[in-house]
């Protein structure tokens, strides 16, 4: 496998780009890596403690006061308050929606209005997230980069 | 949402309102009455009805997010207030014929239709910003790299 490396000017997004046939073993190890450079959460699950990569959750929430992290088939419970990782996570794209729920915009499939005002985030996992009409405005900042 | 905000929607909603019931008022004159002449303060009837029917769509105000439930109760709520109001005030004027029982269902259908109406006019402009929203979603997630190509799960147990 051949590797390149190309320095890029200022305003491009730095990105690291497999090209590969087949998506084997030995590429999602290199891609687990990636990710696992891009930061990670400790989460707890079945008494276990992971180490779950940011860039793969879809969102975190808050019930009863416990705070639990989504990845696309899994659930693991963090001693993290929602408010703790809302600043946290801010520059991994992570807004929140709604008082109890952060979402990773970068795992949003598409948007949609629902009743009231409000807006519903169809998730690349097919889950479904409300958008609170009190962080329309907050979203709407943030895809135009000015939040 | 704010108190302002939601002062501000109502504020639309009048002038939605006004102009459905300008049309429903010619459609009912019309069919029922149209040898009726008014005066120039004809025209200051459809902003009085408007402003009366703003008036019941208060009890969706809420300063916490309404669960899907609430929000159809106090619609519905809203619905059968204005009802109600126009109907009483149809009964009480004097140059609404309510003796027949065609005007006043005519009335009372008309108030349902331009709720519908309005409601529909609010879901397109909500409709339209989703869409906008998505449009810049979709280029948010362009320019900062969307990962889609390998979604198995890496956690790591310690």
């Amino acid at each position: 496998m051949d590797v390149k490396i190309r320095q890029i000017g200022e305003g491009e997004q730095e990105q690291v780009l497999i090209c590969c046939r087949e998506v084997t073993e030995e590429v999602q190890e290199i891609a687990a890596f990636i990710r696992s450079r891009q930061g990670s959460l400790s989460g707890v699950q079945d008494e276990k403690q992971y180490e779950i990569p940011i860039s793969e959750l879809y969102y975190i929430e808050s019930v009863d006061g416990k705070t639990f992290l989504y990845t696309k088939a899994q659930v693991y419970e963090t001693s993290y308050r929602i408010y703790e990782l809302e600043s946290l996570l801010r520059p991994k794209h992570f807004l929140r929606v709604s008082k109890s729920m952060l979402l990773n915009l970068m795992k949003i499939r598409s948007i949609r209005p629902a009743l009231n005002g409000r807006l519903v985030a169809v998730l690349q996992s097919g889950e479904e997230a409300i958008i609170s009409r009190s962080y329309v405005k907050d979203l709407k900042s943030a895809l135009k980069g000015e939040a | 949402m704010t108190l302002r905000q939601f002062l501000i929607r109502k504020l639309m909603l009048f002038f939605t309102l006004s102009t459905l019931i300008t049309i429903a008022i010619y459609i009912l004159g019309t069919s029922f009455d149209p040898a009726a002449r008014f005066g120039y303060d004809g025209f200051l009837s459809p902003l009085i009805y408007a402003g009366v029917c703003v008036v019941p769509s208060l009890v969706t105000w809420s300063k916490r997010e309404l669960k899907l439930r609430e929000l159809l109760l106090r619609e519905l709520l809203q619905f059968l207030l204005t009802e109600t109001i126009v109907l009483g005030l149809a009964f009480r004027s004097s140059v609404i014929d309510t003796s027949r029982p065609a005007v006043v269902i005519g009335i009372a259908g008309s108030v349902l239709v331009i709720y519908l109406l309005a409601f529909l006019i609010s879901w397109a402009t909500n409709s339209a910003e989703a869409r906008e929203t998505d449009r810049e979603l979709q280029k948010f997630q362009r320019l900062h790299g969307v990962d889609l190509c390998v979604s198995n799960e890496t956690a790591q147990e310690n």
